[in-house]
């Protein structure tokens, strides 16, 4: 799946879900600070991710996922991989 | 549709708290148990001459990857169904002096109680997350509580998991999922059937062992919503022989 595709898809169950505009939303933004996520929060975006892409993330994925590009990037690892 | 998994809910009072749930709760019931057929069809008979609906899952606690194996082909099969309460009951005792006590009495009582907690509560909670409600109850002990002379293993596991249930219950209390321990004391079942009950009610308090069904009352008060507000306690059920 290509990246532009990726990025679009997570925007949008982001927007959808985490009650984030849209606006907020870019490559650089800290990920956990804009999406105000608890560590529970993170069960939601596991969900959504395997909902939309059908594939697993486990909490360790998360380690080193600082803003959104890095998130796409571990998306784009794992549908890609 | 809303489901309460009871496990090692064939006999005792696993079966007590399955009858009532599907009974005050109006939950359907699924009841795990590891080997005892008859017993566990009893059950599901008991439950639903109350107007229940019981569904067995015969499984080992203890065996991780059996105990995923029949959960996960039971949500295959029910896509629509969630499981909104777990009763953590699965336990057995193999009681001795700790200094003659077999390696094998020492974990199989720890893998079962203790193990088995995690094996089901862990591969079920993230979907309790996102539900955001639910309940889980585990079955301790007041030797899990006090500790028992002769139950070095069992006390153990149940003093574990008390533990377990405290740290877990602040973990997930957010997303309105309680978790709460209930701790009998000697209680007329199977594992009690051997003692000498009109010796040792001499220093129960009531002068009694108690009744799976009053368990299962205590059970069902903490299974429902009335009981939002109570999380991460050890709720002792003993006739007044430790408090």
């Amino acid at each position: 799946m290509e990246s532009n595709l990726i990025i679009e898809k997570v925007n949008e169950f982001l927007v959808e879900e985490f009650e984030v505009e849209i606006e907020e939303i870019s490559p650089e933004a800290n990920l956990k600070e804009t999406l105000d996520l608890d560590s529970l929060d993170y069960v939601d975006l596991v969900v959504a991710i395997e909902a939309t892409f059908g594939v697993k993330l486990v909490g360790e994925d998360f380690v080193g996922v600082e803003n959104f590009q890095n998130f796409y990037d571990l998306i784009e690892n794992k549908v890609n991989s | 549709m809303k489901y309460a998994l009871v496990t090692g809910g064939s006999r005792g009072i696993g079966r007590a708290v399955a009858i009532k749930l599907a009974k005050e709760l109006e939950y359907p019931i699924l009841v795990n148990y590891q080997s005892n057929d008859d017993a566990a069809n009893e059950t599901k008979t008991l439950i639903e001459a109350e107007g229940g609906s019981c569904t067995l899952l015969k499984f080992n606690v203890a065996n991780q990857e059996e105990t995923h194996k029949v959960l996960d082909q039971w949500s295959e099969a029910n896509p629509d169904a969630t499981i909104e309460v777990i009763i953590n009951n699965a336990g057995i005792t193999r009681d001795g002096l700790f200094m003659w006590m077999k390696p094998e009495d020492w974990h199989d009582v720890l893998n079962i109680s203790l193990n088995g907690f995690y094996n089901v509560t862990n591969h079920l909670v993230q979907k309790m997350l996102t539900n955001r409600y639910g309940r889980i109850i585990n079955l301790v002990s007041v030797s899990g509580v006090k500790g028992t002379a002769g139950q070095t293993n069992y006390s153990a596991a149940k003093g574990a998991l008390v533990a377990a249930t405290k740290a877990l219950a602040q973990e997930i209390a957010k997303r309105k999922i309680t978790v709460n321990a209930v701790a009998p004391g000697f209680i007329k079942t199977d594992m009690t059937a051997e003692m000498d009950e009109k010796e040792l009610k001499r220093m129960i308090p009531v002068n009694r062992f108690g009744e799976a069904e009053e368990v299962a009352d205590l059970v069902a008060f903490l299974a429902s919503k009335k009981a939002s507000y109570i999380t991460g306690e050890v709720i002792n059920i003993n006739g007044g022989i430790y408090s």
